[in-house]
Order: C-alpha cells, then structure tokens, then sequence
C-alpha cells in the first residue's frame, strides 16, 4: 500500500481524536517522519477552524473575495451540490479499491471534505448576500454591490435588516440593560432572545 | 347538583363579558389622564405613587428587584417578540450578598450563559468560544430606584389590573403606564408572595403587545447550588476565550453633544468598541436610560460602501433608526417608539 495515503488516514483519525496508544504513536511518528503527513494535520485543522468560526471565513471587509465569488456561483448552475456528490462518493472507491472497503470511513471523509467545502462556500455565499434566496440575489448583487441586507418580515410590513444592525442590536442589548425591569427578567430576556439573531453576538 | 354547575359557567361567563370594558374604562381614563400629563416638563417632582395606589411604582418594582434576589429557582423561560419566539432554561440561585444564574438557550444556536453578579460569561459550544465581560449596568439597580434623583415615577404609574395563574404560580396584574407619548408601558405579572417577575408584557400606545416574555414552567425555592454552578461557570477547558475591548469615554471626550434632551432619559454610559477587522475610528456607544427604557446611540463614521440608506427597523419592542450626520453615521435603537427615537437623532449634535 502507498505509505501515503495510510499516513493522511492515520492523521485524519489522529485529527478526529479517534486514535489512541499504539495508533496514537505511530501518528505521532508519521508526522515527525512525513512533511506532508504534518501537512496533512495542518490543513485538517484549519478546515475544522473554519468550519467552527464563522470570523475566520470570508466576512464583509473582502468585498473584491465576495465580489468574485458571487459572479462565479452566479455563473454556476444554482443546484450545484447535488450532480456532484454521486461523483465524489464513487472516484476514491475506483482509485483505491479495496482499501476503501477495509474503512468505511474514507469516502465519508472525502464527501465530509466536499461539504466542508460546500459549507465554506455557504457561508461566504450568505456573507455577500445575506439570507436572499439564491434566484434574487445576483440581481440585487448587481444594483448594490456593498449591501448586506437581510429581509424581515413583520407585522409592520417588509424591512430590511443588515448585519451591522444584528451586531448594534447585540451590543444594545448587552449595554442598553440599564432598566429597573432588566434586573428581574430583563437579563433573561436578553439571554434568552439573543440567540436565534445574531449569529455571534 | 346538575344545577349547581351549570349556574357557576353562567357566572363567570358574565364576569369574563364584564371585565375587559372596566379594562377599557380604566384605559380611558389613563388615556386623558396621560394627555393631561403630557405637557408636563421633567423637573416635576412628583410625589412617588398616587393615591388611590396601594403600592407605588418605586414600591412594586422594588419588591421585584427583591424577590429575585431572595430567590432560588429552575424555570422555563419563553420570549416571544417580532414573530419571533426563543426560549431557555434557567437556573438561578441567590443568597442575599451573591447571585448566580444559568442561562441555556433552547431555541436557536446553543448558548450557555452565566451570570455571577456582574460577570457574564457565554459559552458558545459551536464555534468552541467563550465570551468574558462585565456588565455594568447590572449594578445599577437598585440604585436607578434609590437614588433621590429616580425619575421613573414621573414618566409612569403602576397600577394593579387583578390576578392570574402563570407558571403554576398565582401572580398579581401590574400595569406600569407612561404619563407621555415617549415610551412604551409594561405589563407585569409578579407572583403574589414575593413579587418575583413571572411574565412581562411590552405594550405600544394603542395596547397592542409589542413583545412578551414569560416562565412556562417555574420550581420556585428549587435546590440549585452556588458552589456548582460558578464550578461550571469556570469551566472554559478547550474554549477560546474572548473579552470584548470596550473602552470607557464619555460623549464629551468624543465630541459629542446632547443639545435637546429627551425628557426623562438620563446618560448612563458611554463606550467605545473596537470591532474585529475593522479599522479607522471606533464606533461609540452612549446609553441612556429613563430607569425602565433604554436607548443606544451608535456613531461611527460614515461610510459609502456600507451606509446606502437611511432606515427605521421595528422589531418586536426594539426599534432602530440610522441617519447620516456629516461625517458620521448614527444608529439609534432602543425598546422605545420610533418617534422617541428620532428626538434623540435630532438632538444629538457635533461639538467642534
């Protein structure tokens, strides 16, 4: 077998926790002896990073990133995940065979990567156009390039709503509790009303 | 038998026709009774409570502030507000010098939120961070209320509209009306042994509810453990730990003014709040409050990029309004009416 490919499997499973003291060491020796086992390591946890911190993908201050990101997806046919995953489940069952039989796991972690991807993809997508359905957006995209709008409905008629406003809006709550009301349920209200809005705050 | 319940629906069918036109009576009567107020101007030192009350304002919401403090309890805890609804579960305990509470939300992304006196600390297991900050304004009461200064009941009245059970628990009606136009009036349910908040009611001009929050499901004097719950609270093993740069200032420092204020609302604090990737100046934060309403001014500087439009949001109770000042970009938002809103944008003015 291609010491390669064992060695991302080990640091993959190394990554996931799932490795413990034989296992454990030899993952540790694979990466002082491998760079690319380390790189492996590396990229795994950067992917993790991502994935768990909203901040560290592409946010509003890179508008040219958001801009060309836009016209390639608008570019793109707007079911993309779906004609693809038949295709990534199937390719690393053709390329390594058995291998992949021995571990169940490895084309899970090849269609997990596709959805890290996806997901980084998502979340940069919902960064440049906010919560607008995919079918509208590129055209608003294109009026108002800088805008990050979001659309709330209330009973006093349509509004649009940005995520500056979300982040005010977290920072009134947390600084603006100075109520005679806020001590006994005002807190609460805050804790309690905070989450399903902002996304960090 | 048979008679005797059928007699009984009967009766409290009449009462039930009965009661909402003595509410609407007594609405009346605080309507003219308020444009009668309204004129008058903030320095009125009116005497705390009327009359016919048997508890004033100030004595109401104290016995509030009390009962929490006093209280240990687990509970349900339900926030409905602009068509959206959250709730969380709550632990709090209190032994009369210290209090501490957990907060884990069940709706929306998962949170976890301690509250030891002035110290809050969220857990947000998704994104593995921890926030550290102290909040101030925590603090604050009861002196909002102790203070010779409090101001509360010249700008509202309470007055009691009955009982209801909430919660399991029974809970007495308290109406704190606004005696102007400038703020929203409350309605609170504070159960009747010791008055703790077991429901609060946001409500508009025209009575509607802007917003509501409510226990659901209450064990009052519940064992719930200081010791265990500040163990928790310490627990940030594997979490990034984040404590937000808010930096103290005034609004003078910062070259701003208030050059019309808004009757009753008073400045609290003032921040200013670096923001992660952004750079230039820091956006300010000046609070102010009139001791139940609270209303934030943002100020940053202006920016083509990001401010297209000037707006007016409303969602549930909370109101926000931007507008562009020169070089600047304000946002005013807060649990008031719009129109209390853009008193303060028009009262606010550059120093230079």
């Amino acid at each position: 077998m291609k010491p390669m490919t064992q060695h991302s499997e080990l640091i993959s499973a190394l990554a996931d926790g799932q490795l413990a003291s034989e296992d454990f060491a030899r993952a540790l020796a694979a990466c002082e002896a491998d760079a690319q086992a380390l790189d492996s390591w590396n990229t795994y946890h950067l992917i993790g990073d991502v994935l768990r911190s909203p901040e560290l993908s592409p946010h509003a201050a890179d508008t040219a990133f958001v801009e060309r990101l836009r016209v390639r997806l608008s570019q793109e046919p707007i079911v993309v995940a779906a004609p693809a995953l038949p295709e990534v489940r199937h390719a690393p069952a053709g390329r390594v065979g058995e291998e992949a039989a021995n571990d169940a796991s490895f084309p899970w972690r090849l269609v997990a990567g596709f959805a890290s991807v996806a997901a980084v993809a998502a979340i940069a997508w919902n960064a440049g156009a906010g919560l607008l359905s995919p079918s509208t957006a590129p055209q608003l995209a294109r009026t108002e390039p800088a805008a990050q709008q979001v659309l709330v409905v209330s009973e006093q008629g349509t509004l649009v709503r940005d995520a500056r406003t979300q982040e005010l809006l977290a920072a009134h709550r947390q600084l603006g509790g100075t109520s005679a009301l806020q001590m006994p349920s005002g807190f609460l209200r805050n804790a309690t009303f905070e989450s399903p809005q902002g996304e960090r705050r | 038998m048979a008679a005797a319940g059928n007699a009984k629906p009967v009766h409290l069918m009449n009462f039930s026709y009965f009661r909402p036109l003595a509410l609407a009576v007594c609405a009346l009567g605080a309507t003219n009774y308020v444009a009668a107020q309204a004129p008058a101007p903030a320095a009125t030192t009116a005497a705390p409570g009327q009359t016919a009350e048997p508890r004033s304002i100030n004595e109401w919401l104290m016995r509030m502030h009390e009962a929490s403090r006093n209280r240990s309890y687990v509970g349900t805890f339900v926030v409905s507000s602009g068509g959206v609804m959250s709730s969380a579960k709550i632990w709090h305990v209190c032994d009369g010098t210290q209090q501490i509470e957990k907060v884990e939300t069940l709706t929306g992304a998962p949170r976890t939120v301690f509250r030891h006196n002035d110290q809050v600390v969220t857990f947000m297991p998704d994104q593995k961070v921890v926030r550290a900050e102290k909040q101030e304004s925590l603090g604050l009461f009861p002196q909002l209320l102790k203070s010779t200064d409090s101001h509360i009941a010249d700008f509202y009245k309470a007055r009691q509209e009955g009982s209801e059970r909430v919660a399991g628990v029974e809970a007495d009606i308290v109406a704190l009306i606004p005696r102007d136009t400038m703020r929203f009036g409350y309605r609170v349910w504070a159960e009747q042994k010791k008055g703790m908040v077991v429901k609060l009611q946001t409500l508009d001009a025209d009575g509607k509810v802007l917003e509501q929050a409510a226990f659901s499901e209450l064990q009052l004097d519940a064992p719930v453990r200081i010791d265990k719950l500040a163990q928790m609270m310490a627990k940030v093993d594997g979490y990034r730990v984040e404590k937000p740069g808010l930096v103290k200032t005034t609004a003078s420092a910062e070259g701003w003014v208030m050059k019309t204020p808004v009757p009753g609302f008073q400045s609290m604090s003032c921040y200013k709040r670096p923001l992660a990737g952004q750079s230039g100046s820091e956006p300010m934060q000046w609070v102010f409050s009139d001791g139940l309403a609270s209303v934030s001014i943002f100020v940053e500087s202006f920016d083509t990029q990001r401010h297209l439009r000037e707006s007016r949001v409303s969602l549930g109770a909370t109101q926000s309004l931007t507008r562009r000042i020169d070089a600047y970009w304000l946002t005013v938002m807060g649990e008031v009416p719009m129109a209390t809103l853009s008193l303060f944008a028009n009262g606010l003015e550059r120093r230079k």
